[in-house]
This record gives structure tokens, sequence and C-alpha cells, in this order.
């Protein structure tokens, strides 16, 4: 029946044109809303989709001794990812590594677990691989499907030069430290110094972090650079020239590798500190590494408490290295005069107690300068009852005593000079008297300093009162310099008895005299009571090599006996190892 | 039976082979960026199209001039074969968890359902041209219904609803077209929208009242007025209970993330947002050929057959969206227009059920790309991958061609 005809109306036919138009009106207008009216909602969608950002580590600073020798340096590591969608078999890519890395697959799978984010994503299972590791694993590359690695500028440290305490050490960034540091430049997972130069040059010493963008596929697999997005290279961070002397730390650090106590070896004339000793230490790399529990915990629980930096942190009694500040309070003041003489019989009675000297046989008449060349203790006994206690806390700060020396070091402790109120405090109004004067007065009892206060110190007795701020960079506070106004008389006294104590028929310091023509040595030893058991043995001096080449030397041997025998040999050595270098440097620029 | 080549080659509407040109090419500019995004291995769908467009352009040529009368004579027998054949993927493997596909050991496959749509078309045709139907007479549109409702009801249990409801689509136009009674289709339809708005009490609402004005002025018997009033009221009131009870959760889902695709990010709401996300970033000029990321970096899903449009829309913008539907629509106008001069009514009819079709994947397509309805796996007419589609829409166009012609038999 083709031939029955077509009936359709011009009515319906408008009718399905007007539908068709209509139809596609409506789908226009939805491609007009989303491509063009929420177009800038799309885009950023979009972006969000595939692009990612990768953060570039910036390669630390160096740091450099005063010789541009490299202390801390940065060495290519690789860490090792692993990516979970990629892996056939995880256990056996575990074994693999751990064989041939020496990693154990516990760590690994540990570091998977902590480190997880997505199937996709690459997690880091370890890190501080060397080149050889690597290479071994690159023999087996075949069955480790999905596990890659990545170059990353790890921190290395001189191989025998620690100076640990005045260097620092860099921690891995957690999530509590980026709550508490506060700013958007750290991410989980960076390094941030947290001890020592490393943290007080934090700043300059980072650099700044590069970012490389790259886009993604749908599943999270990268898929090349991002065109539109130019990567932002990471600026290495600023080099540090510190004014330590790698020669002679290295001299100190190797006489201390079964001592305890600390070195300080400076320059009166700048306060650059030379050397910075603090024994015993540990191994920097025990925190940006891979630290394994049972090492943290050796270092935590040793008895010997590496972790307590001595040198700023650790708070001795002084001993006799106090005197000067006593003698040159009796002097300035003119309670005593050079003359002054007092007869040691080898104790002190003071009331109903015997207060005893070192010697016990007595120094027999001493004035101020044979007191302390002998440090005879007697004399000091009976000089100090002039003294007013709050006037001594003052002539004691401006040598640095219970004030912080403002090192550049994140962390100092300010020590104890004991004044009326503080001894009021700790006996009650009447519990003490005169007597605990006596002890004080030969830098016991409650007086506490720390070794890098006595560095401070004996800079100031070594330049006639000139106070530098002490640096191992540069001076935290240049305006903490000052002069301390001492007349030059007994500055002749003090400087007298002091080179006494070196060449002195019965100098308490002998051996510390480097026996080195031209060389003048000044010094004075201590040996302090501590209720830990043995003496602590204290050495203070400097020695004059040149016009205006002073260095002044700070020995600390916590439990090491006296401090003539034991400390003053050690300072013998560092004048020596000087000397040498001096030398040394002339030869160089001959 | 003499075929006069020149004839026929003189007097056919050249401007639909020129429109569908056009967009053959836009489909083939987007499916080579696809191609060329596919890094390894993976088959490459801008190939497997021009190897597919040979034997479809030949078919469409060959379909341009068979004998209308021949294909009128023998409609109801490709009827019952193609029902035949929509059943046989039953008995073939699946693919893709579905029973869409026929295995012919080719290395492609072939849809018997994409063929069946025009079957269905010719066979309502037939069966509305061959004999003086009383339209009057609501029972009489009936059996068009049932026609197309067989193959339908078994594409829709494979499962394919948007080609189950493609099936469907001709059927109200071309009833319309020849004369159907208004008020009669409404009666069709008020079913389904009675169900549809049965999910919000005040669109439902609103929906009773615009059903209670038409019946009004349509002035049935009152009795039946009431009766089909209530009886679209209740359907409204039970569909919700058939709805938890009786549809596949993967169903409920795809209408359910179209409401809100934000609903299920990673389900069929994902796809959605990747679409919109590739369209939107688009914008008025798109990204450039080969330079959309969404695209590129396989965030757009199935992006060679039923998200191209959103290729399109990302690389090319707006701009090329709104050519290839000023395309589409003239393609489906003009098609209209030759309806309305073709000779006979068997002849306009099939050119009204194939504009419908054409109509009806553009709409589902483009609305489903653009978040507007629920995702359904339908192909965008010489545009999308699939080689099935791509043959039987040639196939359309050489009939709706070759049907358009003055003819004296």
């Amino acid at each position: 029946m083709l031939k029955s005809p077509n009936i359709a109306s011009k009515a319906r036919l408008w009718v399905f044109y007007v539908f068709v138009v209509l139809v596609h009106f409506l789908i226009v207008a939805r491609f007009f809303k989303i491509q063009i009216l929420d177009n800038e909602k799309y885009t950023k969608r979009a972006q969000s989709n595939y692009v990612r950002a990768l953060s570039l580590p910036a390669p630390r600073g160096l740091i450099l001794d005063r010789n541009g020798k490299i202390i801390v340096d940065n060495y290519p590591t690789y860490v090792l990812y692993a990516i979970g969608a990629e892996i056939k078999n995880k256990n056996k890519n575990y074994a693999i590594i751990s064989k041939t890395t020496g990693i154990d697959t516990s760590i690994l799978i540990k570091n998977y677990k902590n480190n997880y984010r997505s199937r996709f994503l690459p997690t880091r299972i370890a890190k501080d691989l060397t080149i050889e590791q690597l290479s071994k694993l690159e023999e087996e590359k075949n069955n480790l499907s999905g596990i890659i690695y990545k170059q990353f500028p790890e921190r290395i440290y001189h191989p025998k030069v620690k100076a640990t305490h005045a260097l620092g050490y860099l921690k891995e960034v957690d999530q509590s430290m980026i709550d508490n540091l506060k700013t958007a430049k750290y991410s989980y997972g960076d390094l941030v110094g947290w001890a020592g130069i490393e943290k007080q040059y934090e700043s300059s010493l980072r650099g700044e972090k590069g970012v490389s963008y790259y886009q993604v596929d749908a599943f999270g697999r990268e898929a090349g650079p991002v065109e539109t997005y130019s990567d932002l290279l990471s600026q290495p961070g600023g080099d540090i020239n510190t004014t330590i002397d790698l020669d002679l730390q290295l001299l100190v650090e190797d006489i201390y590798k079964d001592k305890k106590g600390a070195v300080i070896v400076s320059k009166p004339n700048t306060g650059e500190v030379l050397v910075y000793v603090s024994s015993p230490d540990y191994n920097p790399d025990l925190f940006t590494g891979l630290v394994s529990s049972a090492d943290w915990q050796t270092v935590v629980s040793d008895p010997n408490r590496p972790l307590l930096n001595r040198a700023s942190n650790g708070l001795y009694p002084p001993g006799s290295i106090y005197k000067m500040i006593v003698a040159i309070e009796l002097l300035e003041k003119k309670l005593i005069d050079k003359n002054w003489t007092s007869f040691c019989k080898g104790e002190y009675e003071f009331y109903d107690r015997a207060h005893k000297c070192w010697d016990k046989n007595g120094h027999g008449t001493v004035n101020v300068e044979s007191a302390i060349a002998q440090s005879c203790d007697v004399f000091f006994y009976e000089a100090i009852q002039k003294v007013r206690l709050d006037e001594l806390e003052k002539r004691s700060m401006d040598f640095s005593h219970g004030v912080p020396t403002n090192i550049d070091l994140p962390s100092e402790m300010k020590g104890k000079v004991p004044n009326r109120k503080y001894m009021n405090k700790l006996h009650g109004r009447y519990g003490w008297s005169t007597g605990a004067m006596l002890n004080i007065s030969i830098g016991q009892g409650e007086i506490l300093v720390t070794p890098i206060q006595m560095a401070a110190y004996t800079n100031i007795l070594a330049t006639r009162g000139v106070s530098k701020n002490l640096h191992l960079v540069k001076p935290k506070n240049p305006h903490t310099d000052k002069s301390i106004l001492v007349s030059s008389k007994t500055w002749d006294i003090i400087h007298n008895s002091m080179r006494e104590v070196v060449y002195g028929k019965k100098g308490t310091g002998k051996l510390s005299d480097p026996n080195i023509p031209g060389v003048i040595v000044s010094g004075k030893t201590g040996t302090a009571e501590n209720p830990h058991g043995e003496t602590h043995a204290w050495y203070i001096g400097f020695a004059n090599y040149n016009n205006d080449d002073i260095i002044s030397v700070v020995v600390l041997v916590e439990n090491g006996g006296g401090g003539g025998s034991v400390a003053s040999p050690i300072a013998r050595k560092i004048f020596k190892k000087y000397n040498q270098n001096i030398n040394y440097n002339i030869a160089i620029k001959q | 039976m003499n075929i006069d080549v020149s004839r026929v080659i003189k007097s056919s509407p050249y401007s639909i082979l020129l429109i569908v040109f056009c967009i053959l090419i836009l489909g083939l500019i987007s499916l080579f960026s696809v191609a060329e995004s596919r890094s390894l291995g993976d088959s490459n769908a801008f190939l497997r199209q021009i190897i597919f467009l040979g034997p479809a352009v030949l078919l469409m040529f060959l379909f341009m001039i068979i004998p209308k009368k021949l294909i009128h004579e023998y409609v109801y027998i490709f009827y019952g074969v193609i029902i035949l054949f929509v059943m046989l993927p039953y008995f073939s493997a699946q693919v893709a968890d579905t029973h869409r596909w026929i295995d012919i050991g080719l290395p492609f496959s072939l849809q018997p359902s994409e063929i069946a749509k025009l079957v269905i078309i010719l066979t309502l045709a037939r069966y509305l041209s061959d004999r003086k139907i009383e339209l009057d007479h609501f029972g009489a549109i009936l059996i068009p219904f049932i026609i197309a409702f067989i193959p339908a009801l078994i594409v829709l249990n494979q499962p394919d609803l948007g080609t189950a409801i493609v099936m469907m689509s001709p059927v109200i136009p071309m009833l319309y077209w020849v004369g159907a009674r208004p008020f009669h289709l409404f009666l069709v339809i008020a079913p389904l929208l009675s169900i549809v708005t049965a999910f919000d009490v005040s669109v439902f609402t609103s929906w009773s009242l615009v059903m209670a004005l038409i019946i009004f002025l349509s002035k049935p018997q009152l009795w039946n007025g009431i009766a089909i009033f209530f009886f679209n009221i209740f359907l409204g009131l039970i569909f919700p209970l058939f709805w938890n009870g009786f549809l596949r959760p993967y169903h409920r889902n795809r209408i359910l993330t179209s409401i809100n695709p934000e609903l299920d990010p990673l389900g069929s709401g994902y796809q959605v947002i990747q679409s919109k996300t590739a369209l939107g970033s688009g914008g008025f000029f798109g990204k450039g050929w080969g330079e959309g990321t969404q695209t590129q970096l396989k965030f757009l899903p199935v992006q060679e057959s039923d998200f191209i449009v959103s290729v399109i829309g990302e690389e090319l913008g707006f701009l090329a969206i709104l050519f290839m539907l000023t395309l589409f629509l003239y393609l489906i106008l003009k098609i209209l227009y030759l309806a309305f001069h073709s000779s006979d009514r068997f002849s306009g009819l099939v050119l009204i059920g194939i504009s419908t079709i054409f109509l009806s994947h553009v709409f589902v397509n483009c609305s489903m790309a653009s978040g507007m309805i629920p995702v359904k796996g339908l192909p965008l007419p010489f545009v999308s991958y699939g080689g099935s589609f791509l043959l039987s829409s040639f196939i359309m166009i050489g009939i709706a061609i070759n049907f358009s012609r003055e003819e004296n038999y």
C-alpha cells in the first residue's frame, strides 16, 4: 500500500519543528551554562585534577672552618620508594632489598606503613642509601617491580671531627614540629636544624625549596611535566664560615676521646672560638639517618650523658680559677694591697671550724701574687672577710659569671653567682654566715659556671678588661662588647700572678708551659670539689704569641683530678699545636 | 527491477550528505585526539572508526538505491528476524558484563539492537500506512506500542535502558504524524509522567493539577475522565514501592546520581563530574586540539564513545559544540521537511522515525555528558566510536535519501 497518500498536516510538521528546535536550544543552554558561565569553576577543578607539585629539596649550606676546610658537607644519598600499585610481590621485593642493602625487612614494612598515602604514589621505604647499595639493587632491578629511587642531598659530617655540640644536628620535621614552628616553609619529612650552629643559622643554611610541577593521569601516575607551570628551582643554602680551627679541634677531640669535660679555645681580641669541645658527644647522624631505637636508647641512657652540651650547658663549681675575681675586688676596693700578707699553715680556723688549704703543708707567708700563683686557699679565706657578698656578685658578673655569654648557639646556661638575697632564700635569713663566704672565695659552694663563661672570663683577663662577644660564626650581639674598668695596677698584679702560675717555682700550672721561646703563657688552675666524686680539673689561661695574636684556653676535665696535673698538660698541647699552625701558615705564605 | 542510478544521484538531497560529512569529520578529529593519547596497546578507536567507514558508506549507497517497494514488502520478515537477533546475544559470551554484543568471528562485534531501531521504524511505518486505521479509537494505537515494546523489552533485560528508550521513542511521533488524537497520546504518556513525578510531592501535585486540566479540556465521558485521573494518581503512589522493590540497584544509582552527581563521586557520578569538568574547563574556544588535560590524562571516562562530546567541548570549546548542534539541528529539520514532502505515507513515517532516532541520540548523549539526565550508554551519531551504530546511522541516512525521492510506482 505504498500508494497510501501522505496525509501529514502542516500544523503537525510545525509542532515537530518547534519541538526539535526547543530540544536543541535546551542542550545549547546547558552547554553554555557549563562551558561559559561555570568555566572558571571547572578550570580550577580540572587543574586540581591533574597538577601535582613536588617540592625539590634545597641543599643546605656547608659549614666550613676558619680556613675554609669543610666540616659539614652534603652527600648525595638515595631514597628508596615503593609504588604499591606496581609491586607484584611485596614480600619478595623486601627480601631482596633487605639482602642487598642490609636494611631489616621489618624497617621497610614499618616505613611503608608510616609513609603510605596512596597505592599510586611513591612511598618512602628507606633512605640514606649509598651508591654502593644502590648499584647492588640495580643488579636486581628486574625482580624489583614498583621500586624506584630518588637522589637526596643528605647532611654528612666530617669523618674525624665531630664538634657535635657546636655544629648541632638536623631533625626530620614531624607534625608536632610543623604546628610549633608555625611556618609554611616546612613540610613533613623536611630537615630542620635542631641544635648548635645548624639551628642557630637555620635561616641562612636552609636555602629555599624549589617546586616541580608535574601532571598525573586519572590513576595518579606521573605523566610528564606541566607545560603551563614552570618549575621553581631550589636555592641552595648559604655556606657558613665558622671560626673553628679544624686542626686544633681535631687535636682536642682526640685528647678527649676517653675523657669527660669541655675545652674552649678562643681569641680574646675578637671573641672567635677556635675549639669547641664537649665530651663525650654523639654522632650527629643519629637524628637524621635511619635511627634504630636501640641506638637511640644507648645514647639517652648513657650515664656519661653525651647529649649534654657541657661547654655551654654544663654547670660546675669554678674552684680556684675564680680567685682572680676575688683578688681584683680586694685590690680595686683597696681592701688589701700588693703587700698585704696572710700566713698559711695548711688550714684556717674560722670560729669553730677549720677550713683547709689544698696543700695541707701550708704555703707560709703569701701575698696576693703568690697566693694566686700557688693557689693558696688560706689567703683568700682571710681576705674574703673584707668583701661584701653583693659587691663580689657585681664584680663576678662583670667577668661573665652568672650572665649568659651570648655565644651564637641556641642555648646556654647562665650559671649562678650568689648574693645575700639568694643566700637568705637558700639557707634562711640567719642560716648562713661569713663562713659561707670562705667557700665562695675559692670558687666552691653556691657558685656555678659553664666552661663557655670561663672562656669569656679568661678573655677579659687576657685583654685587660675588653669583653668581646664569643662566637662560632659571628657575634650574636656586638653591643655586648664592653670594657671593664679595672686599674692597670691591678691588671699588672693579676697578670704577674697568672704568669707565676705557669713560670713560678711553686706555680700550680707549670705543666701548661709549652716552652716556646717568645710565647708567654698566663694561666690559673682549679681543682673543684663536687658532690659527684673525683674533683673537676680546671685550667684557664692565655698565650701571647705575637703582639696581637693571643689565644685563650679553657680546659675542664670532669672528675679528672687536679687542675695542675690533669688540665694543664692539655692546655700545653693546645698552645704547642697552635704555634705549629702559625709556623705552618707562615711557611705556606713564604 | 531496474535502477536508474543517474536519476537516483540527481534527485538526492545532497545537503544531508554534506551535513553528515561535516559531523563525521568533527567526530574523526576528536577520535584522533583521543587515539593520540592512548599510548600503548589499547585499541585505536580512530583507526577502527576509519575501517568501519568503508562498509558503512557502502551500505548507505546500497540503501539509497534499494527499491522502496522491496523494503516495504518484506519488512515484517525483517522484524521477525531482528527479534531473533536481538535475543541472540543471550546465547553468546558476555561482553562487558552485558549481553549487548554478538561475536561474529570478526575483529568487531555487532550490536543487533542498533539495526533493530531501524527495523522497528520500518515496521511501524508499514503498519501505520498499511490500512486505514481508525486512529480515533484509543485501542488502535496500542498495536504500534506493542511492535516497539517487544524488542525494547528484550533489550531492557540485557540490560540496556538507553537503547530501549530509543526504541520506544519513535512510536508517539509517528502516531502523531498520522493523525492520532493528542489526547490518546496523552493517555499513554500520562502514566509515565505520573511515575517520574511521584518522587517529589510538590511536583506530583502540580502534575496532578495539569493532568486534571488536560482531562477536563479534552472533555471525555465523565466516568472515563475520573477513571483516567485516579489510575494515574494510583500509579504515582504505587511506583515508589516498585522502585525500591524491583529495580536493579545499578539503574537506581544511575538515575539518582544524575539528580546529584556529587553524591557518589567515584561511582557513575564520577563520570558525570569528570565530563562536566572537561566540558567546563574547555570554555568558549577550547584548550586546543590534543591539549585537553582531562581527555589526554584519562580523567574523562569512555571518551571515544559515550563522552566524545566532552572531548570536543574540552579541546575545541563551546564554539565547536554550537557548530555541531547546529549541524544536527539542520539534519533533523531537513529530514522532517523531507518527511512532509515525501510522496507517500510509508516514506513520511520512516523519515519521521529516523529523525526521532537521531534526535533522541543527540539529546540523550549531550544531556548525559552535561549531567542533565542519568548516564546512559548512547552514542552520538557519526561522532562516537562504535561500529554498529555507525553502520545503522549510515543506513538510516541512505534510507532517508532513498525515501525522500519522488518516485512513481
